[in-house]
């Protein structure tokens, strides 16, 4: 019925209201962080097709409207388009809050369309950025963010680390879900498509006890937004070229929002082949990928909400033909070549062996119920079906035949209670159940790296936190109970099974305060300390990883590590130009669990092969991330971000393995607000530089670390807004002079170099 | 907070059926190991074989490999006849034969010292040697060393690589072992 209304009141305007163009709207825009008013926006009204600017004071004015139902649309550089649906009957001011991108550090989480404060560092990517940078993965468009690098194997394959923590310390909350699948592989990426989130952001602090995370690791959310309040049809199409694979990309979403009942559908699909470095083909680079995702919203009352969702992931990955080799001398010989072996000279879209496919999906089912205005408690049901097959380079007719076939399902449980306290005080409390059933499917005609194992995980956790004038103080507590059930396959003949039955208890807790020393000067200070269990492969790996040509072995005798970190923040402006942020940071951790390489080298038939076993040290985690932008114009802007981070092993008196390079990026902005029809005019010169690892001694890899490089891209983006709909509209190039380099983390390093030059043009359709 | 309190009881109850239960995977029989490699050595003039074998039946770890090496006889010519064997499953896998199938996707590699020299004594069927069959010289009496590499995948059309360098041949190594010989 009520469609039915608004699609006449759409048609037939004229038919259902006088005629009495006399009102007005006017507002004001301000940033959400700064308070400043926010000039050069474009208002632009789509039924009457009058579009303003504001002026310097954020203010803006339109007149002479007629009364009926309208969109209005209000668009500035560095921020998301806003839409608004009114019923225009009177005059009408509007107080415009924009969330401007550029300056993205922040102290609260954004959860959905809840903002929580925090005393943790929080840094956000948001969907206009997301958007236009729809051919990365969602590891390299974190990696934009200061402390953030990547693990790779090659360029499809890749995982964050976060202050030099990355697999089994990390926590990434998929829609508030945390991400399950095989973790302890460094040549597994997390199965999520960035596309169906609107923003991702990456919590660095000691980590947030409400989720049952590890080792105080950072915490990377990945949050689609809460449906808008539209009655109509709406959406976007977003579509991009890449010149570097000959890859193109897809991504469809609409959604509608009638009564109490709201729907999202959002499909993507993307295909690349063959990579190019900058002289040569990556033999077997290729990516597809296909996703959808669903989601639902109901309000059964004002006081009660549900939401499904429903995602699925579906990847086939290339790995470097180049890249794959028998043993010790294979890798020998391929680090002396320039150009790796199998390499050609054409181009393909074809995936062959070694490759992976991966599935992954989720569906989770959330309520909320609000016992009174000031409290509430949620429900939720989570569970992944995750399915992952490693195909090698196999004799005979045994190709198509797994090498390894890994299928995870986790089923979780939530319930959490809320409560608003007196004096700014906020209390939150819940239980978590996870059980985890992991199994090698047989068939593989190749005895397991990973046992088959259930582990089930019971937590519970408290928070409590106060905002006392200037004061902003956060305290929380959490304690898991793990219980693994793990049936190993015996090394030595006759091969039988062998079980083992773990009881851990994990305990963390931290402690956190914000505090105001002036209106443009705040400090952060945090403190945590936790314990985790050893993961599965840490304690029962065996065998050979193939992709990492090493024999792994586990040591079911480890104990859990203990964690502790601090973390001291200060974020402050300078007379409005100049925004900076210092984050410095100290861990601790007791018998931190580590691959480490043996002297032992293994006599097989096949030859010589390393030994890596998984020991425990104390490890030392020391770091700062800086970040600063300076206004040198109202539209020209310069950005510095700086990573720096050293890792030790305290025993042994040596660097840590796998820590990234320090970094430095360093970019110019310049904006132009309009240039006739088309608004909004983004261009950016971006610059990379990553420094050579020079912590790391001569035994503890195969190779080198690579020398430092330096990467320089540009980027164009600019709006239209048509009659009913917007248009964005960009164009990028990646490694703009063509530089050969190879990257530490990158373990198709010790293969071949990383990507050549690469130009991106795509464009997006709001309607 | 009563409805709360059933809620958690019937979680944790769900987590414990669920846990009590036990994980049986299936023992997989490895099927592309190879556990022995039998090289033969008959001399041309006749008499006894002399045998260089690499035996690893449980595989990568385990127990150490059984290696036997036989003395060759100085200034002589042998026949050399490869076998690989899977001697972890029951009935033993020749996996010779498999080599010979997919003859053009292998080769094997001989590197010698001491006065020895081993040639091809076969071809796949773009005329590339694959050297499950070879001939065996010895010069005068001593100590060398024979290594044999079999390349899966290897570029036989690399430079060099099809009269038995390995240099330029790539592809992944399914066999790499070093006999310590006496020519007496």
């Amino acid at each position: 019925m009520s469609a039915l209304l608004y699609a006449l009141i759409f048609l037939f305007p004229h038919l259902i209201f006088a005629q009495n163009c006399t009102l007005t709207i006017s507002g004001q825009i301000t940033d959400e962080h700064t308070e400043e008013p926010i000039s050069y926006a474009n208002i632009f009204l789509e039924e009457s097709l009058k579009g303003v600017v504001s002026d310097t004071l954020g203010r803006f004015e339109l007149k002479d409207i007629c009364p009926k139902h309208y969109h209005l649309s209000i668009s500035h550089i560095g921020c998301e388009t806003q839409r608004f649906y009114i019923d225009l009957q009177s005059d009408t001011m509007l107080f415009v809050v924009m969330d401007h991108h550029s300056h993205d550090i922040e102290d609260i989480i954004v959860i959905g369309d809840n903002a929580v404060p925090t005393t943790q560092q929080v840094q956000s990517i948001t969907a206009q950025t997301i958007t236009e940078n729809a051919d990365e993965n969602l590891s390299n468009m974190l990696e934009t963010i200061t402390g953030v690098s990547t693990l790779r194997n090659g360029n499809g394959i890749a995982k964050p680390v976060v202050h030099g923590l990355y697999g089994n310390r990390l926590t990434i909350l998929n829609n508030g879900v945390a991400q399950s699948g095989q973790q302890w592989g460094n040549d597994h990426s997390p199965e999520i498509d960035p596309l169906v989130a609107n923003r991702l952001s990456v919590i660095k602090g000691v980590g947030a006890v409400e989720y049952a995370g590890s080792s105080l690791g950072a915490v990377i959310l990945v949050e689609p937004k809460k449906i808008a309040k539209e009655p109509h049809l709406h959406g976007r199409g977003s579509y991009f070229f890449e010149t570097n694979g000959f890859g193109h990309g897809i991504n469809a979403q609409v959604q509608q929002h009638i009564d109490a009942f709201a729907w999202k559908l959002n499909g993507t699909f993307k295909r690349s082949g063959d990579k190019r470095s900058a002289t040569y083909w990556l033999r077997n680079s290729g990516a597809q990928e296909a996703n959808f995702a669903l989601q639902l919203e109901k309000s059964f009352s004002e006081k009660w909400l549900a939401d499904v969702y429903l995602s699925s992931f579906n990847t086939s990955l290339g790995v470097l033909r180049g890249a794959h080799i028998g043993n010790l001398t294979d890798l020998e010989q391929a680090l002396e070549r320039d150009v790796p072996f199998f390499t050609e000279e054409n181009f393909t879209y074809t995936i062959n062996n070694p490759r992976q496919a991966v599935n992954h999906h989720l569906l989770k089912a959330h309520t909320k119920y609000f016992l009174s205005e000031s409290q509430w408690i949620d429900l939720t049901y989570a569970g992944q079906l995750n399915i992952r097959k490693e195909f090698d380079v196999r004799k005979g007719d045994r190709d198509s035949i797994p090498a390894l076939s890994l299928t995870q399902l986790t089923n979780f449980f939530e319930a959490k209670y809320e409560r608003e306290l007196p004096r700014e005080t906020h209390f939150k409390t819940g239980v978590q159940f996870q059980f985890i059933d992991n199994t090698n499917n047989p068939g593989t005609g190749i005895l397991p790296l990973i046992p088959d194992y259930f582990s089930s995980k019971n937590g519970a956790f408290v928070m409590l936190n106060r905002q006392a004038g200037k004061l902003f103080l956060e305290a929380g507590a959490r304690y898991d109970y793990v219980y693994q059930h793990v049936a190993t396959i015996s090394r030595t003949l006759p091969r039988e099974i062998v079980r083992f039955d773990n009881h851990f208890h994990n305990v963390s807790a931290v402690l956190g305060a914000n505090y105001e020393l002036n209106e443009s000067l705040h400090l952060a200070y945090n403190i945590g300390a936790a314990t985790r269990h050893p993961a599965i492969n840490e304690l029962y790996s065996g065998g050979l990883h193939q992709g990492v040509s090493g024999i792994e072995e586990g040591d079911e005798n480890l104990n859990s590590e203990r964690s502790l970190k601090t973390t001291l923040t200060l974020e402050g402006s300078v007379k409005d130009r100049l925004f900076f942020e210092v984050l410095g940071y100290f861990q601790h951790i007791g018998d931190y669990i580590y691959l480490n390489p043996q002297d032992e080298i293994r006599l097989t038939i096949r030859g010589a092969f390393p030994v890596f076993r998984y020991e425990q040290t104390d490890a030392q985690l020391l770091g700062a991330d800086l970040s600063a932008e300076y206004h040198i114009l109202e539209n020209f802007n310069a950005q510095l971000q700086y990573s720096y981070l050293r890792g030790q092993d305290i025993s042994a008196d040596i660097p840590l393995i796998f820590m990234p390079a320090n970094n430095l990026r360093f970019n110019l902005d310049y904006d132009i607000a309009k240039i006739g029809k088309l608004e909004n005019i983004e261009l950016s010169l971006t610059n990379r530089y990553v420094f050579e690892q020079t912590r790391l001694e001569d035994a503890q890899d195969f190779a080198p670390p690579p020398p430092a490089y330096l990467l320089t891209g540009i980027h164009l983006s600019a709006q239209r807004q048509l009659a009913n709909s917007r248009l964005t509209l960009y164009a990028k190039v990646d490694n703009l002079f063509n530089v050969r380099y190879r990257d530490y983390l990158n373990r198709q390093r010790y293969f071949a170099d990383d990507l050549g030059i690469g130009a991106v043009v795509g464009g997006s359709w709001v309607f | 907070m009563n409805n709360f309190k059933i809620l958690f009881i019937a979680l944790a109850a769900i987590a414990l059926t669920l846990s009590s239960c036990k994980k049986d995977p299936e023992i997989e029989d490895p099927e592309e190991v190879i556990t022995t490699l039998n090289y033969t050595l008959t001399p041309a003039s006749g008499g006894a074989a002399v045998t260089l074998s690499f035996q690893d039946i449980d595989g990568d770890g385990g127990d150490d490999p059984i290696i036997t090496v036989g003395a060759l006889a100085a200034n002589t010519t042998y026949t050399g006849d490869m076998e690989l064997l899977n001697e972890s499953v029951s009935p033993t896998d020749n996996v010779t034969a498999e080599v010979a199938e997919e003859d053009e996707e292998h080769q094997f590699f001989y590197q010698t010292t001491g006065g020895i020299n081993i040639a091809y004594d076969d071809t796949d069927a773009n005329n590339n040697p694959i050297g499950i069959r070879s001939t065996l010289t010895t010069g005068a009496a001593g100590t060398g060393t024979i290594n044999i590499i079999l390349r899966h995948e290897p570029d036989k059309n690399a430079s060099g690589v099809s009269d038995g360098d390995i240099t330029n041949a790539g592809g992944e190594t399914d066999i790499e072992v070093t006999f310590d010989v006496t020519v007496q």
